[in-house]
């Protein structure tokens, strides 16, 4: 890695923190649970070409990408980004209209997808995981509907029906493109509980009880210390998925599958410990539409099962270690450093 | 939404890998353990399970105790991630690596930070060579979580300290040749972490007594050592009077981040791979990847705390996350294990694997730190205390 490169994602991180700031409170975000598209945001991040992330001729990679989506969901933001930035990075150029999606087949249904801000898009790379293939589908004529989704943004299914067949084969890898689009979330689901943690600690430091802050009490500060070894943990596996992409990237090589599969499996499971701890310290308080604590859990709890659940990739590593032998387990651990 | 996106994260795991020349050295451990110790695997990866002066000589021969050490006092000048390639190979390969364990990781460190020219001489380099071993003196009977209160007296006598009182929990003492204590050399007083020294001991000289306790797994590895009137030469006070307390917690990082406090369950994954091998089912496959993500996780963040240490930092939080997280993943592995394969179906090494591994859980949140130490340790880093 070059110092110019470092630079370049420090920049990004910088300046998609100060517009996530000045542009997404928590009005913002509330407003979009309602249905409003919060377009002054997106329009600034267009303006400032954060929406170009990933593609090679913004100057910028994969690395920054992730930094990126990671700051996005330190402040629960209420866009498509991730669906946007990988279309892209799949079709190899801006096409702000079209989103990444995961075909659903359910039996005796037909095919279909669901997208959050569905009137936004015109298009969606669609990921048909089981059978590792994506296409390109257009969604003119086809049909939204609405569907009850905890995400806190508007989302419908759409039914592909002939669309789906009619549609061209993308040229991009389905499977790394699924796996990119994991690491994304995984990068979300990251800021998203830094986010949580630095908001327990605040309230807890705030909130007097018995006459004193509750964060005084042993009990609370223990819960705190495991909630930030969730964070810390998923850090790590976040930190260590992005780079294992980046390099590969750079020297050109395979993209390794496992690494992102560590990231969204310990991410994932890091959620389900994290987002319960930042509840219950939290009181009723968190548990009002009010306070923003929610916006982070929602967005939390339905990532974790966007792009592979933690089982979905735990079964991947579980596959690929047993397709070994038992002696050379230590020998794979070793690998992934 | 609040200030609280963008406030400074208390954690500090940097991205960091293993250097690529430690490869050669994981080869050289790995031949090494295949061609000279076949046989020397545990049936599990624990620190304190197998007592080996023989296996600690050769490692001492072959430059793999004391790495980081200066070459003046026997020691090697390699770097904390190589120290950490041959401390990982030896544990996962199940090596029996009790006798040297706590002197290479801590009592030889401590040493050369705070001891005098002679004692770093008389002590350090006999450690290096495989050859010399230490306990631990830390607990009391009366003092378990609450160190600062241990009633172990030295009194100032001519030419030296006399030494009175009991510790507890010390492993291998029975076995080891000296004992870093920490006693109190002045009454307490206000500050509860002021009057503290640290001493070397010589285990098999008059005036200590080691009794041996049977711990639930039937091994006799901890005891309970008693000085009555133990007398020790002034020459022996590690660092200065009083600052017991401080060189006690500077040990903290090198003492909890280790991948020893991870890997005490990985002979079950080894055997669970070994008995599903091709014929797992999707869930089993679920089941066995968890736990190697956790792992590699693990792994990868005490990596980064072997960073901080060549670095010169002083990661106490960070090696205390490592361990409450390794910890409970290690009490986690046999439970999952267990459901993944039942009975009927588990090799007899598995078995073994989890029954060895059950019966000595208890320890691992408990050794070195309980959690509810580590978790206060964790809270102070937040903020929080």
């Amino acid at each position: 890695m070059t110092d110019t490169d470092l630079s370049t994602r420090d920049l990004i991180i910088d300046s998609a923190t100060r517009i996530f700031s000045d542009g997404c409170d928590h009005g913002v975000v509330e407003a979009a649970q309602d249905g409003v598209w919060p377009a002054t945001l997106w329009n600034t991040l267009v303006e400032n070409g954060l929406l170009e992330i990933g593609l090679a001729e913004s100057g910028t990679g994969h690395g920054e990408l992730f930094e990126f989506l990671r700051v996005s969901g330190r402040f629960a933001a209420p866009l498509p980004l991730l669906d946007c930035l990988l279309a892209q990075v799949a079709l190899g150029k801006t096409a702000p209209a079209t989103a990444l999606a995961e075909l659903q087949q359910h039996a005796g249904q037909a095919e279909s997808i669901e997208l959050p801000w569905p009137e936004h898009f015109e298009a969606a790379v669609v990921l048909d995981v089981a059978a590792g293939k994506a296409r390109v589908v257009s969604l003119a004529g086809l049909e939204p509907v609405a569907v009850d989704a905890m995400l806190g943004e508007p989302v419908a299914r759409i039914e592909l029906g002939d669309a789906w067949d009619k549609a061209a084969a993308s040229e991009f890898a389905a499977p790394d493109l699924y796996a990119l689009a994991a690491l994304g979330r995984a990068a979300q689901m990251c800021g998203g509980l830094e986010a949580s943690l630095n908001m327990a600690i605040s309230y807890c430091s705030e909130r007097e009880q018995f006459g004193r802050a509750i964060s005084k009490f042993q009990a609370i500060q223990h819960q705190l210390a495991v909630l930030a070894a969730e964070v810390a943990a998923s850090q790590r596996a976040t930190d260590a998925a992005i780079h294992s992409v980046e390099v590969s990237a750079a020297a050109g090589a395979q993209l390794r599958t496992s690494d992102v599969a560590v990231a969204k499996v310990r991410v994932g499971a890091a959620v389900g410990v994290g987002a319960e701890i930042a509840h219950q310290v939290h009181g009723a308080m968190g548990f009002t539409m009010e306070y923003s604590l929610h916006q982070l859990t929602r967005r939390l709890w339905s990532w974790r099962d966007q792009f592979g659940t933690e089982s979905d990739w735990a079964t991947f590593i579980g596959a690929e270690v047993c397709a070994g032998s038992a002696d050379d387990l230590w020998a794979y651990i070793a690998q992934h450093g | 939404m609040s200030s609280s996106q963008t406030q400074n994260q208390p954690l500090q795991f940097q991205q960091i890998g293993l250097p690529a020349e430690t490869e050669e050295l994981r080869a050289q451990v790995r031949d090494f353990l295949r061609s000279e110790y076949p046989t020397a695997r545990r049936r599990n990866s624990d620190f304190t399970s197998g007592h080996d002066p023989e296996f600690s000589q050769a490692l001492g021969q072959q430059g793999w105790i004391g790495m980081t050490w200066p070459k003046a006092y026997g020691g090697h000048e390699r770097t904390f991630f190589e120290r950490y390639v041959v401390t990982e190979e030896l544990l996962a390969a199940g090596a029996p690596v009790s006798a040297h364990w706590i002197a290479d990781r801590q009592s030889g460190p401590l040493l050369l930070r705070f001891g005098s020219a002679a004692q770093r001489e008389k002590y350090v380099p006999a450690i290096a060579r495989g050859e010399s071993y230490f306990s631990i003196g830390m607990s009391e009977p009366n003092s378990g979580s609450d160190l600062a209160s241990v009633r172990t007296t030295a009194t100032e006598v001519q030419g030296g300290w006399v030494i009175n009182g009991t510790k507890l929990w010390s492993t291998d003492a029975h076995r080891n040749h000296y004992m870093v204590a920490l006693v109190r050399t002045e009454a307490p007083a206000e500050n509860r972490h002021a009057g503290l020294s640290q001493f070397v001991i010589d285990l098999h000289k008059d005036g200590v007594e080691v009794r041996p306790i049977r711990n639930m797994t039937g091994n006799e590895d901890f005891n309970e050592v008693v000085f009555t009137d133990y007398f020790v030469s002034a020459d022996d006070m590690v660092g200065e009077p009083g600052n017991g307390w401080a060189q006690v917690t500077s040990e903290l990082g090198y003492e909890r981040s280790g991948p020893e406090r991870f890997l005490s369950a990985f002979r079950i994954l080894v055997e669970l791979v070994r008995s599903l091998q091709s014929q797992a089912s999707a869930e089993q496959h679920a089941r066995l990847g968890g736990l190697v993500a956790q792992l590699i996780t693990l792994r990868r963040m005490s990596i980064s705390v072997a960073g901080m240490l060549q670095r010169g930092d002083s990661p106490n939080v960070e090696a205390a996350l490592v361990k409450e997280l390794g910890n409970n993943y290690e009490k986690l592995v046999p439970e999952v294990a267990r459901l993944v394969l039942p009975m009927q179906h588990r090799s007899p090494q598995l078995q073994a694997a989890l029954q060895d591994t059950l019966l000595l859980s208890p320890s691992f949140t408990l050794r070195g730190g309980t959690r509810e130490i580590l978790r206060g340790v964790i809270a102070r880093g937040l903020g929080l205390r």
